[in-house]
């Protein structure tokens, strides 16, 4: 029965696949990025196509990932917490986690802010600055770490960089004007997000126990 | 080309991942999987995703298994320190529980943690479930035979007594409850034998490999020898580890039918 429902599915995955080689869909229209980036003031190509048909598909992508955390939150605390076993410190984690977190946030930060001239931009960011924290909870156990964190901050900075992304977003539809500049904010805006997103999932999910 | 290269790869990689028997190897695979992933992104130009790529599937995703792997695949040994069943020899750590304990860890693949504790913490840690199971210098007390264990080595509790003077033994031990009245506790095998070798004590209670490292010392040879009860050396696991019995007495099963325990016996005892 699995097996055989693998196979159909696979086989259906497949089907999906070749129907989008046949001539069936006409290929999508595309506007040249010089005329889009003239519309929306960008200075390049990779800005022009981020806020000419990206910005709003990632907006609210930063408000689903907002939820899904929000989700996480409030379905895992009535669950109640587990104690951490003791664990000692790693050396050699710990060495290793001194050495590369400095390189790993700058080069966040790098994407982050140049997400608007190359392949880049908030999402990776956060994830890569996350995967830095996560390294850094290897090293010193997560209840540590989330104490040394300060929780009860990071909830307000979350939604307070959420409402501040949503509120820019809204307020470039009627002043009609984008630019680069904007891009920027959002990016970094947009890092930050998933960075405490990214740490907030794992904390819960490590530190509550129960059926769900 | 270069495409259709990476694509192969690729394939051949997640393949090796999903045959590892070992998390900690398939997770590492795993990740490589996501790096060549990425290099095909970047292949196809698509640089973008390239980057999304690499930053979740190597990064995020990878330090999420390690967090897991480390929070729940390792078995977490409180260990006992006695020698010849299980002790520390430079930085390796020895004997034939640590033998037994391995075969463990390769028949559930998972890794083993190991923290050296006194004989008196045993009871508590393993109710906390800090450690999953304890082994070593182990002879169950009688509150600490309400855990799932595992019968490993016939022994006997004696009691030597050489002189006048009170009688020592290991706290929180079962020979500390067949201590007299009056008798004094030290929480190491160690404090025990220098406190009998400045001739603090009378004698001691003591189970057979005790009273064998005092002969192996020299401490104790012509002293009286009275024995009090028959008990077993265990390994004892934490109450919601009976999964872990349950494979350890297989194990066990298996080295008696094809002989490899009288084997280790001669080796170690």
């Amino acid at each position: 029965m699995k097996r055989a429902l693998t196979i159909a599915l696979l086989a259906t995955l497949l089907g999906i696949l070749l129907f989008g080689l046949t001539d069936l869909f006409p290929p999508a229209e595309v506007r040249p990025w010089a005329e889009m980036a003239r519309a929306y003031g960008a200075g390049n190509g990779v800005a022009s196509i981020v806020l000419g048909s990206r910005l709003y598909d990632t907006l609210l992508e930063v408000l689903v990932f907002a939820l899904a955390m929000v989700g996480v939150r409030y379905t895992l605390k009535p669950l109640g917490k587990w104690r951490e076993p003791v664990v000692p410190e790693r050396g050699v984690v710990r060495e290793m986690a001194d050495v590369l977190l400095p390189v790993i946030i700058v080069f966040a930060v790098y994407l982050a802010a140049s997400g608007h001239l190359g392949p880049g931009g908030g999402f990776p960011a956060g994830a890569i600055a996350g995967s830095g924290l996560l390294l850094l909870a290897m090293a010193k156990g997560i209840e540590r770490l989330s104490r040394e964190l300060h929780e009860g901050t990071l909830e307000p900075l979350e939604y307070g960089t959420i409402a501040v992304l949503l509120v820019l977003g809204c307020l470039s539809i009627p002043l009609n004007h984008r630019g680069s500049g904007l891009l920027v904010v959002f990016n970094l805006l947009i890092g930050i997000e998933v960075t405490i997103g990214a740490w907030v999932v794992l904390h819960y999910f490590a530190s509550h126990r129960g059926e769900i | 080309m270069t495409v259709l290269l990476l694509a192969v790869l690729a394939f051949a990689l997640a393949a090796v991942a999903l045959t590892r028997r070992r998390l900690l190897w398939g997770v590492a695979v795993l990740g490589v999987h996501s790096l060549v992933l990425a290099a095909l992104y970047f292949a196809l130009s698509a640089p973008d995703v390239a980057l999304a790529e690499a930053a979740i599937g190597f990064g995020l995703v990878t330090f999420v298994y390690l967090l897991a792997i480390r929070r729940t695949g390792r078995i977490a040994v409180a260990a006992v320190e006695c020698r010849p069943l299980l002790y520390p020899e430079g930085e390796e750590v020895v004997g034939l529980v640590w033998e037994l304990l391995e075969l463990l860890a390769a028949r559930t693949h998972r890794e083993l943690e190991l923290r050296w504790v006194e004989r008196g913490e045993v009871e508590g840690l393993l109710s906390s479930r800090e450690a999953d199971l304890a082994a070593g210098d182990l002879v169950p007390s009688a509150r600490e035979t309400a855990f799932p264990q595992v019968p490993l080595l016939p022994t006997r509790i004696v009691r030597v007594r050489r002189g006048n003077g009170p009688l020592g033994a290991i706290s929180g031990s079962r020979e500390a409850e067949r201590l007299p009245r009056g008798g004094r506790l030290f929480p190491r095998r160690r404090e025990l034998l220098e406190a009998l070798e400045r001739g603090e004590l009378g004698g001691a209670v003591v189970n057979l490999l005790e009273l064998r490292s005092f002969y192996l010392r020299g401490t104790f040879r012509d002293a009286e020898i009275e024995p009090l009860e028959d008990a077993d050396f265990v390994v004892l696991f934490a109450p919601d580890e009976g999964e872990l019995a349950e494979a350890l007495r297989e194990i066990m099963t298996e080295l008696r039918e094809k002989g490899e325990w009288e084997e280790l016996l001669r080796r170690y005892l």
